[in-house]
């Protein structure tokens, strides 16, 4: 059943959102991501993600103080809503259903063949 | 200072693309990022990486929402439009029906004209370089008189090359006739031409086979088709050096093969050859003096025809040694493009030609057209009443006038474009009898995307006219008064209605009267006295031993049972062209030099063809005439003798004398006025025509046995004859086919006039049920109520009749001026073209009209 749809993207997306605690916002979330995960994150996906999160009503918005090189123009932090939590501790739990689900056996023969 | 921004027009794309709701904080993001990096990788780098990151913001989440798709509301509006539209389509079937059918109709006609018109347009138009291609044209002053024609010399073409820069090729062309061929066993007379070595680079007809530089060099050369490469030889590739023997005497050789011409091709040849040759057989064609044959050149690229044409001028004052101010020929070019449809001249100047009848018949296509439209006007605001609760609701719950005249003009759209899909399919089937017809080859052009482009133009012009008026209408609605009272169409409105009524019967007069003055003035053309008898003449052309022999030849004819006379001409009688100045007599003013037709005739020439003398005799062989002429009655005027007979008068240089006068008679085309005439006897060897004067009813005895008596003396040329009254007919083919159309277009827009008429008469009783009901039970007999509903209609006809006729009188007496022999406009065609048309329309009315008066009212009045 697909209760609460999570894409891996924005499921780090909002993993960073929960990490950066009240000071989540487009560029912080950024180099967050990119510093832990060492992978570039284009402003268009993050933007976009951030977009289709809000809307479905993962995450909210508020915006907030500014600084020198954003020429007066607010930074908008995002912080997670109970849904958005949900949805989290769901993908969380489907994944860790079916690591378990996973015999040994399995997991063993891959790595012995590394 | 200088700006420490990123990128300015990024900057802007990305402010004006961005949604409203993110734009200031995806902007402060970028703007962050950008001046971090402008200090970590410099201001090149972190502009570069603006810039990516702008265009990866372009996506559809980021994407602010077109207007469109910002009102959802808007797609379902239209949805509704169209499902309202439909639904008044299927509720009022009588009114759909002949508001489609009428507009189809309409449209059908007008596209067929198009057609035709384009096709016209088109021909000549697949050469390469048409816009350099030019035909020289020759204006002939002398002394008073100035003449037009595309007359020039035979030694033009290999001269101006030579000696003008701007011309890159030039070709003289003959006229196209008649040769015999031989090749073994096989003979054929087919049409052809001869043409200068530059042809082939001049024009773009395609060779299959030989080179366009050596195709028409040498003296023997010939250009053969491909369908007559393959009648002779099979095929093209055996064709070429083959021997081909021209008529009896000469040996061609096949340097070349062309593709056979197409439809678009003003001048049919089935073969071309050399030029030289044509000069051998005409040798006047090397005296600069003389001309005859066509000019056809190619300018340079960049070159100027302003220039050239100036020089052209007086070119042939260094070479004419006749040339003087009072008898000269002026040359001057005209754009081949043109040439097929400009290319009759009056008074020396390029006047009309086939582009009378293109234009007349655009003319007419719009006339249909929008009668078909006014149609459309008509029905749809008259049906408007029975709409006006929808408008008044749809304006009380908040709609526009302006998306109300949408809705409308989209309902406009829904019926043209059903109408234009009703049009296509009947093209379809009306093509092959269309072709027929027009004489014409026209292909469906239902594959071609520019016919399509074009439709959508129609489509969408039609829709508009025929949509704007009710648009503006039926908006203009107010929807307080409407949904308390019902709609009283303002007095103003319904004047327009009628004024469109009149104006669309007007129209069809129009086409009516013209119908039959056209009609009239063709049965003129086919039935006036021409001064001989046409109808049972026949014309062989000369070959073979025919003319050395033609005495003995014409005593075994006269043998066969049905001929009567015989004699023979350089010319035929139907269509005499050959002119001279050379004409002197006694009292001549010397300063004048009137042009003569002159034609040579043997013995009998009057008696064969049963033309009048008016006085002396014809020529005869009691007497020796080598020297003597016969004039006709426009030719003494000329010369102005008052009794003529045994007056001198000197022709070509020979002295002699007149001795007979013939009454006039119609030589040539009745557009023109009949020119003076000299009759002179030819010699023995002159070549042309046999003119046979058969009994009535006797050519199927004849035929065989002339064909017979043909093959003795000329084995060698298959026998062909024709018809002199055929042939005469043949002439005025554009009239003919003017005359047919004309009937189905006149046919056609009083059929789609009444159709309209029809569909307001039915629209109007309905209206005015109740009133009828009402009168007829107080008392109102059925002839009453019939009064009642058709005089308003009967009075818009009668209006429309009247205010017709100055139109139609103007534009007839247009037509007719091209002809110098035509009928005289009489009122009786306006009486005819009048009353056809209020009696179809008093039909249509009255017949509607007789449906509502014997209804029962009891059944219009028991609801309320």
């Amino acid at each position: 059943m697909k209760k609460y749809q999570l894409g891996e993207f924005e499921e780090i997306v909002m993993l960073t959102i929960c990490i950066l605690y009240q000071q989540a916002y487009g560029v912080s979330i950024k180099n967050e991501i990119e510093a832990r995960l060492s992978r570039d994150v284009s402003m268009g996906a993050l933007h976009s993600a951030l977009i289709r999160l809000e809307e479905k009503n993962y995450i909210k918005s508020v915006d907030g103080d500014t600084s020198e090189g954003r020429e007066g123009r607010p930074r908008r932090y995002f912080e997670i809503t109970s849904l958005g939590q949900r949805a989290l501790e769901h993908t969380k739990k489907s994944r860790e259903q079916l690591w378990n689900a996973i015999p040994k056996i399995a997991m063993k023969t891959k790595f012995s063949g590394l | 200072m200088r700006y420490h921004g990123p990128p300015k027009i990024f900057h802007a794309f990305f402010r004006w693309y961005c949604k409203p709701s993110v734009l200031q904080n995806i902007e402060g993001d970028l703007l962050e990022i950008y001046h971090e990096r402008v200090k970590t990788l410099g201001r090149n780098k972190a502009n570069l990486k603006f810039i990516i990151q702008v265009l990866q913001l372009f996506r559809p989440t980021i994407i602010r929402p077109f207007r469109f798709t910002s009102h959802i509301t808007s797609m379902s509006m239209y949805k509704n439009y169209l499902k309202t539209a439909w639904r008044n389509l299927i509720k009022n079937k009588a009114f759909s029906a002949i508001n489609i059918s009428g507009l189809s109709l309409g449209l059908t006609c007008s596209i067929l004209i198009g057609l035709w018109v384009y096709d016209e347009m088109n021909v000549d138009a697949f050469h390469a370089d048409i816009d350099r291609i030019f035909i020289i044209t020759s204006v002939e002053y002398s002394g008073t008189e100035v003449a037009g024609s595309y007359d020039t010399p035979g030694l033009l073409g290999e001269e101006l090359p030579k000696v003008l820069p701007e011309v890159e090729f030039a070709c003289s062309y003959a006229w196209t006739g008649y040769h015999t061929f031989g090749f073994g066993e096989k003979k054929m007379k087919l049409p052809g031409n001869f043409a200068g070595v530059d042809f082939f680079k001049i024009f773009s007809y395609p060779l299959i086979e030989g080179t366009k530089d050596n195709a028409l060099k040498t003296p023997e050369s010939i250009v053969i088709s491909r369908k007559m490469a393959n009648n002779f030889f099979g095929s093209p590739e055996a064709a070429l050096d083959k021997t081909l023997r021209f008529e009896t005497y000469k040996d061609l050789k096949v340097t070349g093969v062309f593709e056979d011409l197409g439809d678009n091709v003003s001048d049919k040849f089935e073969y071309l050859i050399s030029w030289q040759l044509n000069v051998e057989r005409n040798p006047w064609m090397k005296d600069w003096s003389n001309s005859g044959p066509t000019t056809f050149l190619k300018i340079r690229k960049g070159a100027s025809p302003r220039a050239l044409e100036s020089k052209l001028k007086t070119f042939l004052k260094n070479y004419d040694k006749d040339y003087s101010e009072m008898e000269r020929l002026e040359l001057g070019i005209q754009p081949f493009s043109e040439h097929y449809l400009h290319s009759n001249f009056k008074g020396g100047v390029l006047s009309g030609g086939r582009i009378e009848y293109v234009n007349l018949f655009k003319i007419v296509a719009i006339f249909i057209l929008v009668i078909a439209c006014v149609n459309f006007m008509n029905l749809s605001t008259a049906r408007a009443v029975k709409r006006a609760k929808e408008i008044g609701v749809r304006k009380s719950i908040g709609a526009l006038r302006l998306t109300l005249m949408s809705q409308f003009t989209i309902e406009a759209f829904l019926f043209t474009s059903l109408a234009v899909f009703l049009a296509l399919s009947m093209i379809t089937l009306l093509l092959p009898s269309f072709n027929l017809l027009t004489g014409k080859n026209i292909e469906s052009p239902l594959s071609a995307l520019s016919f399509w482009i074009r439709i959508s133009l129609l489509t969408f012009f039609t829709g508009m006219l025929a949509g704007s008026y009710p648009a503006v209408v039926l908006s203009s609605f107010k929807p307080a008064a409407v949904l308390k009272t019902g709609l009283k169409l303002s007095a103003s409105s319904g004047a327009f209605r009628k004024g469109l009524v009149i104006f669309q019967f007007a129209l069809a007069m129009i086409l009516i009267v013209g119908m039959i003055v056209i009609a009239r003035q063709v049965d003129f053309i086919q039935n006036t006295n021409l001064g001989y008898q046409k109808n049972n003449l026949i014309f062989v052309s000369i070959s073979g031993d025919m003319a050395s022999k033609f005495e003995t030849f014409k005593d075994e004819a006269l043998h066969i049972n049905g001929i009567t006379d015989i004699t023979k001409t350089d010319q035929r009688p139907i269509d005499v062209e050959n002119s001279t100045a050379s004409v002197e007599w006694e009292g001549k003013d010397p300063s004048s030099k009137p042009t003569f037709t002159q034609m040579a005739i043997g013995y009998d020439f009057i008696k064969t063809l049963q033309a009048d003398l008016k006085a002396g005799r014809d020529f005869s062989r009691d007497f020796n005439d080598s020297a003597n002429f016969i004039i006709n009655e426009t030719a003494l005027k000329t010369i102005g003798y008052e009794d003529p007979i045994g007056m001198p008068l000197e022709f070509w240089h020979v002295k002699g004398k007149i001795v007979g006068v013939m009454k006039d008679f119609h030589f040539a085309s009745l557009h023109v006025p009949i020119r003076p005439l000299v009759l002179r006897r030819g010699r023995d060897e002159m070549w042309g025509w046999v003119l046979i004067r058969i009994e009535p009813g006797k050519t199927n005895d004849v035929v065989p046995a002339l064909e017979t008596l043909h093959n003795k003396y000329s084995p060698n040329v298959p026998f062909a004859y024709q018809f002199a009254d055929e042939e005469y007919g043949a002439l005025y083919q554009s009239e003919q086919v003017v005359k047919k159309l004309s009937r189905y277009f006149a046919g056609l827009a009083i059929f789609i006039s009444c159709m309209g008429l029809l569909g307001l008469v039915i629209f109007t009783s309905e209206q005015r049920s109740k009133e009828v009901s009402i009168r007829k039970v107080l008392g109102a007999n059925v002839s009453q109520i019939i009064t009642l509903l058709s005089r308003d209609f009967m009075r818009l006809v009668l209006i429309a009749t009247v205010i017709s006729f100055p139109v139609d009188y103007y534009v007839m007496q247009q037509w007719l001026g091209g002809f110098q022999y035509h009928i005289d406009i009489e009122w009786w065609m306006f009486a005819i073209a009048g009353s056809g048309a209020i009696a179809i329309a008093l039909v249509t009315v009255i017949v509607q009209a007789i449906k509502a008066a014997i209804a029962n009212p009891v059944n219009n009045l028991k609801t309320e």
